[in-house]
């Protein structure tokens, strides 16, 4: 229990990143397109996002530095400028989408339309930024979040055909909808599992929560249960989604829709949960891209940022996540379908990846940040192996989604 | 002390004697003593400064932006050297934050936004 606990940090950072309302979606959908043929990008996704999780906490731990302070310092305020501005336009479109999320599972719970709920959704977020202790945040919603194994646990009612998802995982094929779409959700799926504001919020969380170097093994199992338990949950929806509409054919695009293995499974009672779950989720990455937005701003300019100082100390960082809030519900009150916007945002996520791992990388080899403490050649030879599938995902993400009219 | 000032001075965290972010190295200011060597005498910080060493249209911008909150033409808050305790993966100074000027964006905002948010004097942890 002490060291789930431990792992909360690394549970909800990864909940942004792999069951946020654009991967509830996209990981559904994916899963009643192709099958289970991209489960490997998930399972690349999680050991990539854990090497660099890894070195990030590191360097939060042991320098007390986080992310973006690395990104300015390596890459030089002209080229971080540039970073800042497509990480918080992303993250901030991301927030937005997330709220709606928060809204969408409202209106599945009551029935009131999705439109009524964002203001409430987003005055919620904003309090919980405001005023909750950042470990309490964490616990809460980390832990609210593993509502979510209830896509896990429904495989085991439905008539799931085991052999039939494992031979299908590891036999990848395009199920007949052309290899340019099936490239095109590899990229999405492969984005939104490495979203830079995972590591931002991870690295920024171990700073508020005043990690040291003696601090270093929780931060190493936060990253190893958080993340792999992240990528469970997706895999989760793409196996039940496999299950119930792959073999129909069914394509799905609604959160409804994506509850609907649980409500086959369990019922009314299924419902409730999964709604539960995806207020949870998104509630979590709403919180988390908020967060992530103005630690970036503010690590990027050096003002005082954080929770653990009152706001009036840190005015500029406030300032910064009322704006993004306030902005990201305006952009949802154009009523723009907030899942769509997710598709746009993960493409656009995609193409600076490379701008946020590498400084990681770089400087997980500097001793004057971590003294020994520096990546060994096994994390380096890995780290270095990611960077170039990260690199081929960015260039490959405009090109795709123009290719193929967004995987159409 | 010998600093390597692109790799190890310039866009390095500022903090104070007790932890605080005070800014960041965003440029430095040099004179030259009797013997005519140039040496690193202020450490410049603030969005003017910033957007002074960036240059071309989007430094412009920085410094408009700056200029608005202030009352003098954006100066850079200035650190003498002498105030730095140490360098490592932070530029960490003897004073402390009170001790210096308050950023004027900082103060701005504290005063016409955040100070009128009820709880805004209550960190949360």
């Amino acid at each position: 229990m002490r060291k789930l606990l431990a792992a909360t940090l690394g549970v909800l950072s990864a909940i942004g990143g792999f069951v946020d309302i654009g991967d509830l979606v996209a990981a559904s959908q994916a899963g009643a397109r192709f099958g289970m043929a991209h489960a490997w990008v998930l399972l690349l996704g999680v050991v990539g996002i854990c090497a660099y999780a890894e070195m990030a906490g590191r360097i939060a731990a042991v320098s007390g530095r986080a992310v973006f302070d690395l990104v300015r310092e390596r890459l030089g305020p002209r080229v971080a400028l540039l970073n800042l501005a497509a990480s918080y336009l992303v993250t901030v479109l991301t927030l937005a989408a997330e709220l709606g999320g928060v809204a969408l599972a409202l209106q599945l719970a009551s029935r009131v339309s999705y439109l009524l709920w964002v203001p409430v959704a987003a005055f919620a977020v904003w309090l919980v930024l405001w005023r909750m202790r950042f470990q309490l945040m964490e616990r809460v919603f980390g832990l609210a979040g593993l509502t979510l194994l209830v896509f896990t646990v429904a495989l085991f009612w439905l008539p799931t055909d085991w052999a039939a998802l494992g031979h299908d995982a590891l036999h990848p094929d395009t199920a007949g909808q052309g290899s340019g779409a099936y490239w095109f959700v590899a990229v999405a799926l492969f984005a939104s599992t490495v979203s830079p504001y995972e590591v931002f919020f991870f690295s920024s969380g171990g700073v508020e929560e005043n990690w040291s170097a003696a601090d270093l093994a929780d931060a190493r199992s936060s990253v190893l249960i958080g993340f792999p338990v992240g990528g469970l949950l997706a895999l989760s929806l793409i196996a039940t989604a496999t299950v119930v509409f792959h073999p129909a054919g069914v394509s799905l695009s609604t959160l409804d829709q994506v509850a609907e293995p649980v409500v086959l499974a369990f019922g009314g009672v299924g419902l409730a949960v999964a709604a539960l779950a995806f207020f949870a989720v998104t509630f979590g990455a709403a919180l988390e891209t908020g967060l992530s937005a103005a630690y970036a701003a503010a690590q990027y300019f050096g003002w005082q940022w954080g929770k653990r100082v009152s706001p009036r100390e840190a005015a500029r960082f406030h300032s910064v996540l009322l704006v993004s809030v306030l902005a990201a519900t305006l952009l949802l009150s154009t009523t723009v379908d907030p899942v769509r916007l997710t598709e746009y945002m993960l493409v656009a996520s995609a193409v600076v990846l490379p701008l946020t791992y590498l400084p990681i990388l770089v400087v997980a080899n500097d001793r004057t940040y971590l003294g020994d403490d520096v990546n060994g050649p096994w994390l380096n030879l890995l780290g270095a192996v990611f960077l170039l599938v990260i690199v081929a995902a960015s260039v490959a993400a405009v090109p795709l989604a123009v290719g193929t009219g967004m995987g159409r | 002390m010998r600093v390597q000032l692109g790799r190890q001075l310039l866009d390095r965290q500022i903090v104070d004697a007790d932890g605080l972010l005070l800014g960041k190295v965003d440029d430095v200011e040099f004179a030259v003593d009797e013997g005519g060597l140039p040496y690193v005498a202020y450490l410049l910080t603030g969005q003017g400064a910033l957007g002074r060493r960036i240059g071309g249209r989007v430094g412009r911008l920085l410094v408009a932006l700056a200029d608005r909150f202030t009352e003098e033409a954006s100066a850079p808050l200035r650190i003498p050297f002498g105030q730095v305790a140490r360098i490592d993966s932070a530029v960490r100074l003897r004073a402390r934050a009170d001790e210096l000027p308050r950023p004027p964006v900082e103060t701005w905002l504290r005063r016409h936004l955040i100070d009128r948010i009820p709880g805004a004097d209550r960190a949360s942890g």
